[in-house]
């Protein structure tokens, strides 16, 4: 199996021979920046159409903009309001800063993936062998992600033309294409940033790891900056700042263009550069190559499994923990307004949040701890099915260790990784709650906390029922029915009626703690239908020949 | 004893219309070591993987030490250790942390061997398995497995990628085996080292066993090499029974013979033969003579024994 892929780069040179490696990293560059368009598409879709279902008025939109548009805690999540008593400025508003971190992440996974990940696996050896350079190459795979770059804005681009000629929504072609090169501004940079530290670290992780540093700092000097505390200028020196001066169909200024471009264009010249300033395969920064081996948890499978996830589930833990504190820190202010009048009161029961205040607030913004904790699943589920992909679970296999066992350890470790999380997530949201003395209870934030590892568990169980019966589809289902999921939570409003669509997501059955009651029936059926689907993974497992990729 | 090490009824695997192994009986005895010999694709790591319960039979069975491949895997892989060709190995590991897990999960070490094996192989157990060439993680998987000195040692072209100093080393380490009584398959396209390793030899064509016997038994399928050089003129040797591949390079004439050299020997002897050479068939000359002339029909599978 690992031969087709030998066999098929040298296949297409003969037609391409200067372009192979542009060709290869676009062809995997361009059906991912595809499957995200979608989701960003839909995403800034259901924004529009949500607002325009839910405040038909003049009215309504303006006392609307009244109560949230000077909200500082919202602020330091969503970006300043603006205009937010029309139908483009609240689409910015609820859609932009969400899909420009995602974009930003995609892009640092994607250009790591691609450069720093392909080189580790040993296939860029065999390119290199070829007919190009090592700079040259790099310029390539750098061109091949530029074809992502723009499958990505062209399926955005295309979304959001159509549904702004809705005359509800009436956003005109011109801003619509401006704001989809803004949305995936943050991508352009942090691909690029993905493909800088490709050349700096030896593995794929590392890099990943470093880009992921340089965007949670660039995240952080955003979120001070428009918390309100008076350093707006902070935004100038963060590149998510500069995204957010372009100011998509609100008050577009093309000219923050400027510096993305230019930083666009220094970190890919610096990568070009640097790949021919090194060997294929190995790194400018020092690598440790060598190390003294602690064997402590090497005992088995489990511990293996342990010492393998650890260093991808220690970030999600800082990521998600950052985030809960942040939501923790900011409920009070941002729960306070909900109080205040009755008809934002019915706007929020609408996202399912009821309750009061802080919690109320707390309830809605859930979702998103819901959303990172399901990631969190599905990186363990394709985690596992790598193991098996790659042939390293062989050296397992071929030794006194059954497949079922295997497989049960796996699932085992990430259901205390995701119950692990959801923990986290409460006991953060506490201690940043606390922190402002929002009065939100321990017990009812840890609640809140293990309500959402239920859909998480859920999509675990679908991932291991796609290991056992279609392996080798277990990525694009596990990561289809995320992102399914969280299209239908985003669009619920619209299918409010129908009740089939709405169950269809597992974020369905959760109830919108803390601000109302855990339904706990509900997580049971959730967690039923994951161990149920599960077992039939593992059984299908047992039966089924190992496959390579 | 009374069970082989290997053994395999009708043995099949298809993957859609494809037959990549078809009605495989093999035998195995404890203390041989055997070589399985095939060019790519022709079945080798089907066989294999099927042994190992990695892949299910179409049809038919196979055991372990009366194990069940399949139904009784766990217990069967208490007593051998595998090789695989492709090294895909956990690249944050160091050798050292390699060595340590596959030998906890083995559950066997023979600990002062290993670190023999580590000698004799030139391994640095300290740098991590990203950091290794094929080479030495080639070597890492190797001594993974013979550590543990298993009962059964199952090695699929393990010394792909070893420089001929370690395949020297690696031969070294089978001719050990043997000594302590383990057994050995060995599927490799190496001829040489078959050669010198083992007593029985099997041939896969097709995904069929088309030979199976030691080399010995096996030379007898194949034409003996003569070379002879005249003084005068050559004669027509063409029409000489048993004899083919006739090709004449000025006085000196090569052919082969099968079956007695009776008629040659009377035809040389009359023309005047000045020299006269003539040599058994390597292990290479048998394998080309059943892979080489690909345009002769598959022979019927030899159902060894």
């Amino acid at each position: 199996m690992h031969a087709d892929l030998a066999v098929a780069a040298p296949a297409r040179a003969g037609r391409y021979p200067a372009a192979v490696v542009a060709l290869r990293t676009a062809r995997r560059a361009v059906r991912s920046g595809a499957l995200w368009g979608y989701v960003f598409g839909l995403t800034v879709a259901s924004s529009a159409l949500g607002y325009v279902a839910a405040y038909k008025t003049l009215a309504q939109r303006a006392r609307f903009a009244a109560l949230f548009g000077s909200n500082g805690g919202l602020a330091a999540i969503n970006g300043p309001a603006r205009e937010i008593q029309t139908v483009a400025g609240y689409t910015v508003w609820k859609s932009f800063m969400f899909l420009i971190v995602l974009g930003a992440v995609w892009g640092l996974l994607t250009g790591t993936r691609l450069l720093r990940g392909e080189e580790e696996a040993g296939r860029w050896e065999l390119l290199l062998a070829g007919q190009t350079t090592r700079r040259r190459a790099a310029g390539q795979a750098l061109a091949g992600l530029g074809a992502g770059l723009a499958a990505l804005w062209a399926l955005t681009a295309v979304i959001i033309v159509v549904v702004g000629r809705s005359s509800k929504v009436g956003i005109a072609a011109g801003p619509a294409l401006f704001f989809a090169v803004a949305l995936v501004a943050s991508a352009a940079v942090f691909l690029a940033a993905g493909a800088f530290t490709s050349q700096l670290a030896a593995t794929r992780r590392q890099a990943a790891g470093y880009a992921g540093a340089a965007l949670g700092a660039c995240y952080a000097l955003r979120l001070v900056a428009d918390s309100g505390t008076g350093l707006q200028w902070l935004r100038w020196t963060t590149p998510l700042g500069w995204v957010e001066e372009l100011q998509p169909l609100t008050s577009p200024r093309p000219l923050a263009l400027a510096p993305i471009a230019g930083l666009v264009v220094v970190l890919a010249g610096l990568s070009v550069y640097l790949a021919g300033q090194r060997d294929v395969g190995a790194s400018i920064l020092p690598d440790r190559a060598s190390a003294v081996g602690h064997t402590r948890l090497l005992s088995g499978p489990v511990g293996l499994t342990v010492r393998l996830v650890r260093p991808a589930v220690l970030s999600w833990w800082a990521a998600i923990g950052a985030w809960s504190l942040l939501l923790g820190f900011i409920a009070k202010q941002g729960g306070s307004m909900l109080t205040t009048s009755s008809s934002v009161q019915q706007a929020v029961s609408r996202l399912g949040a009821r309750g009061a205040g802080t919690l109320q607030y707390l309830g809605v913004t859930f979702l998103m701890v819901a959303w990172l904790v399901a990631f969190v699943a599905v990186t363990q589920v394709t985690a596992a099915r790598s193991e098996e992909a790659e042939g390293r679970l062989d050296h397992l296999l071929v030794r006194p260790v059954s497949r079922s066992s295997w497989l049960a350890g796996k699932v085992a470790v990430a259901t205390a990784i995701l119950v692990a999380s959801g923990l986290l997530a409460g006991l953060l949201t506490w201690l940043g709650a606390a922190s402002q003395n929002a009065g939100a209870g321990l017990a009812s934030l840890l609640s809140a906390g293990i309500n959402v590892v239920p859909p998480a568990v859920c999509i675990l169980g679908i991932g291991v029922l796609t290991i056992g019966v279609w392996p080798r589809a277990t990525s694009v289902v596990t990561y289809g029915v995320l992102a399914w999921s969280f299209l239908i939570e985003l669009l619920a409003g619209f299918f409010s009626s129908n009740h089939w669509l709405l169950d269809t997501s597992v974020f369905h059955h959760m109830a919108a703690a803390p601000a109302v009651n855990p339904d706990w029936t509900s997580a049971a059926v959730l967690v039923a239908v994951g161990t149920v689907a599960a077992v039939a993974g593992g059984v299908a497992f047992g039966r089924r020949d190992l496959a390579g990729e | 004893m009374g069970s082989a090490a290997i053994r395999t009824d009708g043995l099949s695997k298809s993957y859609g219309s494809v037959a990549a192994l078809r009605d495989l009986d093999l035998e195995v005895a404890e203390g041989e070591v055997v070589g399985y010999l095939g060019p790519n694709g022709a079945g080798k790591t089907t066989t294999i993987r099927l042994l190992l319960g990695l892949a299910r039979p179409s049809a038919g069975r196979a055991e372990i030490f009366g194990l069940d491949c399949q139904r009784q895997a766990v217990q069967a892989h208490r007593r051998l250790a595998y090789v695989a060709g492709e090294a895909s190995l956990w690249p944050s590991l160091t050798g050292a942390q390699t060595l340590h897990l596959l030998g906890r999960v083995q559950g066997r070490v023979d600990a002062a061997y290993r670190d023999e094996l580590i000698e004799r192989f030139d391994l640095d157990p300290a740098k991590k398995v990203r950091a290794y060439s094929k080479g030495n993680r080639q070597k890492l998987i190797l001594i993974g497995a013979l550590m543990a000195r298993p009962d059964l040692l199952i090695l699929d072209e393990p010394t792909s990628g070893l420089d001929p100093l370690m395949e020297q080393a690696f031969r070294h380490c089978i001719q050990e085996a043997r000594e302590h009584k383990q057994t050995v398959f060995l599927s490799s396209h190496i001829l040489s080292e078959v050669e010198a390793l083992c007593d029985r030899v099997g041939i896969l064509r097709g995904g069929v066993l088309v030979e199976m016997g030691t080399l010995a038994q096996m030379r007898h399928l194949s034409a003996l090499t003569v070379e002879a050089t005249f003084d005068g003129s050559v004669p027509d040797l063409s029409r000489v029974p048993g004899v083919s591949s006739v090709e004449v390079t000025g006085r000196v004439v090569r052919c082969q013979v099968h079956g007695t050299v009776e008629p040659l020997l009377k035809v040389l002897a009359a023309a005047g033969v000045h020299e006269l050479l003539s040599r058994e068939p390597s292990l290479e000359e048998l394998f080309l003579a059943h892979y080489g002339a690909s345009s002769e029909t598959q022979g019927a599978p030899a159902h060894a024994r």
